[in-house]
């Protein structure tokens, strides 16, 4: 017993540094999948009132480039209203609707927080649970998706942007319907890749890719770049992908959470594919 | 009790420049700043060696909570703690540290710092880009990044060190 001791007492310093070390690269690696504690994150007050003081001094520097921004998506929503029209059959009546539901509901936020040049990016949003964002909603830009909600405080949220390793978006291919999964590779973040392309499918260069809406977090549609480059994947036969992003991540500033209110029912329906059976 | 509340003031400027500042500059070829491995650096050299893990990793966390990387941070900034000790030991002067000096640009020699303040950051950047990529295939990106960065935060360094700190007197 004594002989622990001693061991113990001679080796402390170096097992102060382990049992810290581990601590540290246990809540690193458990962090990126599933987050458990709202305190090492910037969702937290403190950092998260930093983040806005901070905020408030650098969205001056970009105000002018976001005002032509939000005037360009007003004159585009402007031409739908239905004062842009002229109503040319006098005649008809005007029913309300009931064939469309709304499925989709946005949430306006600002990127208060974001980086572009780490290996996982990830953006801080000043909405939180209060104002009803809940995990794994889609969030966007008028530009393009920008990720998924990872974590929610009450007063924010982090997003786990297109610029992680393992965002995996459900994309298509417009015009060709070849549908993959988005992915980023952590190099530039311009350029993402989409996995999964069988090579026997036509693809042309600068083709749009837009969300695919599978997994019911984007609506269908939503952009997300265009094709920069196709190449062959020696030994496997599908199509490496390259996409240049139409949202530049290195300067996002207002974005959309989207919530789609018929999530549930499609979970539960797809709940009941009976699974593959292994003997 | 002054020297805690300079080291105290030197923490909060150091998480807030690191996190609100130098983390926000970058500049591509995966080149970052890192200026906190500095506010370990001048901890006082004779520091229980406990205590100094204990301080560098909270600091660690102060800048892993404000630009998400959820212990990346603490866990480089703890390294540079443990390492620190034996690295000051190889590089003694002639005759041994003062107690109570402070071992900056300003009361050593600029190639004692080049050597131990280069040495300690090489150390740090690797071991943060190896864990903050984590692809043994990708172990020459690793390698780019800590050599690029290696200048620009060292020379930063420098800087901070000859405008913000003054020769402490001897008595």
């Amino acid at each position: 017993m004594s002989k622990l001791f001693a061991f113990f007492k001679r080796f402390q310093v170096f097992l102060l540094f382990v049992a810290l070390q581990f601590f540290a690269l246990y809540i690193y690696f458990t962090f990126m999948s599933f987050p458990k504690t709202q305190i090492l994150t910037s969702a937290n007050d403190i950092t998260g009132k930093v983040l806005v003081v901070k905020n408030d001094v650098t969205k001056l520097f970009n105000l002018s480039n976001t005002n032509l921004k939000l005037q360009k998506e007003n004159i585009r929503l402007r031409d739908k209203n239905p004062i842009s029209f002229i109503q040319i059959d006098k005649k008809s009546v005007k029913i309300d609707d009931t064939l469309f539901h709304q499925q989709y509901e946005y949430i306006p936020a600002i990127v208060i927080n974001s980086t572009y040049d780490k290996r996982n990016n990830y953006f801080t949003l000043n909405v939180g649970s209060l104002q009803g964002i809940k995990r794994n909603l889609g969030v966007f830009s008028d530009e393009g998706v920008v990720g998924v909600v990872h974590y929610v405080s009450k007063h924010f949220s982090i997003v786990k942007s297109v610029l992680t390793a393992d965002i995996n978006i459900d994309v298509m291919i417009e015009k060709t319907d070849a549908f993959g999964l988005l992915k980023w590779d952590g190099t530039h973040a311009r350029y993402g890749k989409i996995a999964g392309i069988s090579n026997d499918i036509r693809i042309k260069k600068w083709r749009k890719v837009v969300t695919r809406g599978g997994s019911g977090i984007f609506p269908r549609g939503i952009s997300v770049g265009k094709i920069s480059s196709i190449s062959s994947i020696e030994g496997q036969p599908l199509w490496d992908v390259s996409v240049l992003f139409s949202q530049d991540y290195r300067k996002i500033q207002n974005v959309y959470v989207v919530k789609n209110l018929l999530k549930t029912e499609q979970e539960k329906i797809e709940a009941l594919i009976p699974e593959d059976k292994v003997e | 009790m002054i020297q805690f509340i300079k080291h105290l003031l030197r923490f909060i400027f150091f998480a807030l420049a690191q996190a609100l500042v130098f983390n926000q500059l970058e500049i591509d070829f995966g080149i970052q700043f890192m200026i906190y491995p500095l506010f370990i650096l001048l901890l006082p050299h004779d520091l229980n060696i406990f205590l100094s893990f204990i301080v560098s990793f909270v600091f660690g966390l102060t800048i892993d909570s404000i630009s998400n990387t959820f212990g990346l941070h603490a866990s480089s900034a703890l390294l540079i703690a443990f390492a620190r000790p034996y690295i000051f030991k190889i590089f003694e002067t002639r005759d041994a540290y003062d107690p109570g000096s402070e071992l900056s640009l300003q009361n050593m020699e600029f190639r004692w710092i080049l050597s131990v303040h280069g040495l300690l950051l090489l150390i740090h950047h690797f071991w943060f880009f190896l864990l903050e990529i984590f692809k043994f295939n990708e172990l020459l990106f690793v390698f780019q990044k800590t050599i690029l960065s290696l200048p620009f935060s060292f020379i930063i360094c420098i800087l901070i060190q000859t405008i913000f700190l003054r020769k402490t007197k001897l008595k």
